[in-house]
């Protein structure tokens, strides 16, 4: 790999996990909130209300996961390596 | 009497309760519960079901990878689980341990040319239909 491709590639996989996990973040931390306050106003649907968390955040979370392994291929398993 | 006493023990000691699997957060809602079971036994069967297919059309090395990343899925998943089961409890973050998991697995299948990274990964989403399934069939 030249090292024009590797710098690109390192800037690339910053970038990837960094501006990935800002969306996720901000979705997860309101999520989070609102459950907490659900629990507190209604804790006889803890369970439902902790069910719902659990399905959210596993779907917010794979966008971070999405960004996670595109700068794990980018850093380990280069396909522009040549 | 004693025997009284020791079920009284056991249903107060957090250390002591086995009913939950979240013993130790404290969690101890049966609907939560069973909803992590339901997801872990569905995506069981996609496991098996897509597994199947990988090691029939691809061979066995695209099914062993995919079953390796379906393992880490599922347990990537319980982490999570945990981690939310916890959240207002003995924790105030869900903590991201989890992510730890697709790491390793693209570090373990990079580095071990038995594994393909490809099956790896679609073998780790494989949680995902589960969900979908489930959060399709929630009343």
């Amino acid at each position: 790999m030249d090292s024009i491709t590797a710098a690109a590639s390192v800037v690339a996989a910053g970038l990837a996990v960094g501006l990935g996990a800002i969306g996720p973040g901000i979705g997860q931390g309101s999520a989070a909130q609102g459950a907490v306050e659900g629990i507190a106003r209604q804790p006889e649907a803890e369970g439902k209300i902790r069910g719902t968390l659990l399905l959210s955040f596993a779907f917010m979370e794979s966008l971070t996961i999405y960004g996670l392994v595109v700068a794990l291929v980018l850093l380990f398993a280069n396909p522009f390596a040549g | 009497m004693a025997s009284e006493t020791v079920e009284n023990c056991s249903r107060h000691d957090p250390l002591l309760d086995f009913d939950s699997s979240d013993s130790s957060s404290g969690v101890k809602s049966d609907e939560y519960i069973e909803l992590q079971f339901r997801v872990f036994r569905l995506a069981f069967l996609l496991t098996i079901f897509s597994v199947g297919i990988a090691g029939f059309f691809w061979g066995i090395q695209a099914g062993a990878s995919l079953f390796i990343g379906a393992l880490s899925g599922i347990f990537y998943f319980r982490l999570l689980a945990r981690g939310i089961g916890r959240l207002g409890t003995s924790s105030k973050i869900v903590g991201k341990v989890q992510l730890l998991v697709p790491v390793l697995l693209v570090l373990v299948s990079s580095r071990f040319p038995q594994l393909d990274l490809i099956p790896a990964l679609l073998g780790f989403l494989l949680y995902k239909p589960a969900l979908i399934i489930q959060f399709l069939s929630m009343p």
